[in-house]
């Protein structure tokens, strides 16, 4: 009995854990876009913080310190996408490549310049399980919910809390709105430029720990392209949950659901080859935005610059 | 006359804010060479300088000079339209796949009729590729920028299967194919150091992106598009057509690049033959403002600067991203000036 289940508790403890960089990244995207300020540079973002978050870990022996360079690393992304869009209303999706072009060329400049070639990959131990007291003894469910590594409680309650934020706080109304309707935000005395700052540097360091999970989860080191186009795909995950914190807590599952599918078909060989699995989560995140894409729900200055001197159309 | 001698001045003008940018981008990168303790000066030279040393360092830059172009064609078009295509790169691959299926079925064929067809394999199959985002965008209203990219993750399995296939060499290491047939060879210009016609087409094609969204009606009514969606459709202009439109010929002309890489340089499939082109490609479609004129030199610009970067990787241990770097800088410092000269 309980041998015939244990495949199938340890699939669903593996999607929670593959969750979790969709979910830091889709939030980190939702928090900057739900201010208007559109980031298309998560894929550089995260490879770059998975990077120089490998390499920080590496050096000082602590995992602590990797996470918080990763963080910096998406906040100084952030900081400069709002720089360039909000104060020198540049382009958003053409600064947003050409930040993806820095973060990429980075991710595998530094490696090579600090650690250089080496024939066995330099390692960093990867995020322990943290089972939490009791609840962890449940049968089955607390093998699955209160048995992993802390980012994936941390990407829950994260979720939560910006839901709550959001949604429940006057500055949560003012963030909103200023995705909304920069004009009527700024005729209410809110500071739209302080709060697209605040979204984009915020949003930039939860996408920089999304990339971070990647090493210090996945493989205990850096490896060029590693991020795979999850950046990309949360920026999908951003829409298909209509840029709500929950929304995409829960697409997320669906995100990780399908690369562990693809992976468990995979292992159980059955003629497909794997080739054609390995397209799957970018076909059915295709398949996915036909019905998201139909009456999307986004910030209405989403990807826009706000300059109180022009004339509104 | 008086235009003549009226326009020079603005040309330079036009060209200065590059030569700023460069210029800053070499000094701010050249700082952190000399950090890291390397030889600034020689680095320099070996990045600027290697194109025009050799007859080799010149050739090398020419076949470089190629997918670059087109590469960044498949950028500026739709981005003509107001639509960026970042699926230069599976267009390319899947141009590449389609021109070598077209290349080992028939294997025989004598080159009058091979050599068409598998230059015609690459562009359909590239045009497929973008036709479908274009569907997609047409159909449901899909946002293009990620329906393209992830396009490029499919296109990586996709080659991965076929280099591993039944058509698979089984000598190499690599996944790769067994060769085209010899009739879909491109003709050299040179054999030593080699040069193949590829370079011809890609002045071609050049030319005649020019001529179509200057000289175009449909081009016309594809940048009048890009400039003013609600514009254009009040005066009649089927705007979603022109998206459309816009990002299968991208995929056509990247998917050119792919069987110009197979038919010129590889002479079979072989996983990763994409290298970075795609990146650079929309570099230079950035750096060029879309224009369709100044593409070309500077995709050339960037070609030099590639094939010095390999060059100093293999004498100076710099690795080659440190030009990557340049390139994104000068990308940035050019956007930057357009905002200096606003004010």
């Amino acid at each position: 009995m309980t041998d015939v289940n244990i495949p199938l508790i340890l699939y669903l403890k593996l999607i929670l854990l593959t969750m979790v960089p969709f979910v830091l990244a889709g939030q980190g995207t939702m928090v900057g876009g739900r201010a208007g300020v559109f980031n298309v540079a998560q894929e550089g973002i995260m490879l770059c913080s998975a990077s120089i978050g490998f390499l920080a870990s590496y050096y000082t022996g602590n995992l602590g310190m990797g996470i918080l360079a990763a963080m910096v690393v998406g906040g100084i992304f952030g900081l400069a996408l709002a720089y360039f869009t909000t104060t020198l209303k540049m382009d958003q999706f053409v600064i947003g490549l050409a930040l993806f072009f820095v973060g990429l060329g980075l991710s595998t400049l530094l490696p090579k310049l600090l650690i250089g070639v080496t024939m066995t990959p330099p390692l960093i131990p990867t995020l322990n399980n943290i089972p939490i007291p009791l609840l962890s003894e449940i049968p089955y469910i607390g093998e699955v919910f209160f048995n992993q590594n802390i980012l994936v409680y941390v990407s829950v309650l994260l979720s939560i809390f910006l839901w709550w934020g959001l949604y429940k706080t006057s500055f949560g109304l003012s963030l909103r709105s200023t995705g909304e309707s920069p004009q009527a935000s700024d005729s209410l005395g809110i500071n739209v430029t302080f709060m697209r700052y605040l979204a984009s540097i915020v949003g930039g360091a939860l996408i920089g720990l999304a990339g971070v999970y990647l090493p210090m989860v996945y493989t205990g080191t850096f490896t060029e392209g590693m991020v795979k186009g999850r950046g990309w795909l949360a920026i999908a995950l951003t829409f298909f949950g209509g840029w709500k914190p929950l929304n995409i807590l829960i697409g997320a599952l669906f995100f990780s659901g399908v690369e562990i599918l693809a992976y468990k078909v995979q292992i159980t060989a059955l003629g497909i080859p794997y080739q054609f699995l390995l397209m799957l989560p970018y076909l059915a995140t295709i398949f996915v935005m036909i019905f998201t894409f139909r009456k999307p729900t986004v910030p209405q200055f989403l990807g826009q610059n706000y300059d109180r001197e022009k004339r509104s159309l | 006359m008086t235009t003549i001698t009226g326009s020079k001045p603005s040309i330079i003008k036009s060209f200065f804010p590059y030569l700023i940018a460069v210029l800053a981008s070499l000094v701010a990168v050249g700082l952190f060479i000399g950090l890291m303790g390397f030889d600034i000066l020689h680095a320099f030279q070996t990045i600027l300088f290697t194109s025009f040393k050799s007859p080799n360092g010149f050739t090398q830059t020419l076949l470089k000079f190629v997918p670059l172009v087109l590469q960044a064609y498949a950028f500026t078009i739709p981005l003509a339209a107001g639509k960026f295509n970042i699926g230069g790169e599976g267009q390319l691959i899947v141009g590449a796949i389609g021109a070598s299926a077209v290349g080992i079925i028939f294997f025989d064929l004598p080159m009058v009729l091979l050599l068409p067809l598998v230059l015609l394999g690459g562009i359909i199959a590239g045009a497929i590729w973008g036709l479908v985002p274009g569907w997609l965008l047409y159909k449901f209203n899909i946002n293009e920028i990620l329906t393209t990219v992830l396009l490029n993750f499919v296109a990586f399995a996709l080659i991965n299967y076929i280099a591993t296939g039944p058509w698979r060499d089984p000598t190499a290491g690599h996944p790769t194919t067994t060769p085209i047939g010899a009739g879909g060879f491109l003709p050299m210009i040179i054999i030593n150091p080699p040069l193949h016609t590829g370079l011809f087409i890609a002045l071609l094609v050049s030319v005649g992106v020019y001529l179509f969204t200057t000289r175009s009606t449909r081009g016309y009514e594809m940048v009048a598009t890009g400039a003013n969606p609600r514009a254009a459709g009040v005066f009649g202009i089927k705007v979603k057509n022109m998206f459309v439109m816009s990002l299968v010929i991208a995929g056509a002309i990247a998917g050119l690049s792919g069987a110009i890489e197979v038919a010129g340089v590889q002479h079979r499939l072989i996983e990763g033959l994409q290298s970075n082109f795609l990146i650079l490609g929309i570099i230079i479609g950035l750096i060029a403002r879309g224009n369709p004129l100044a593409v070309p030199f500077v995709a050339f610009f960037i070609a030099v600067l590639e094939v010095g970067a390999s060059a100093m990787q293999r004498t100076m241990k710099i690795p080659v991203e440190m030009v990557f770097i340049v390139e994104a800088l000068v990308l940035l410092f050019v956007l930057l000036s357009a905002v200096v000269r606003r004010k």
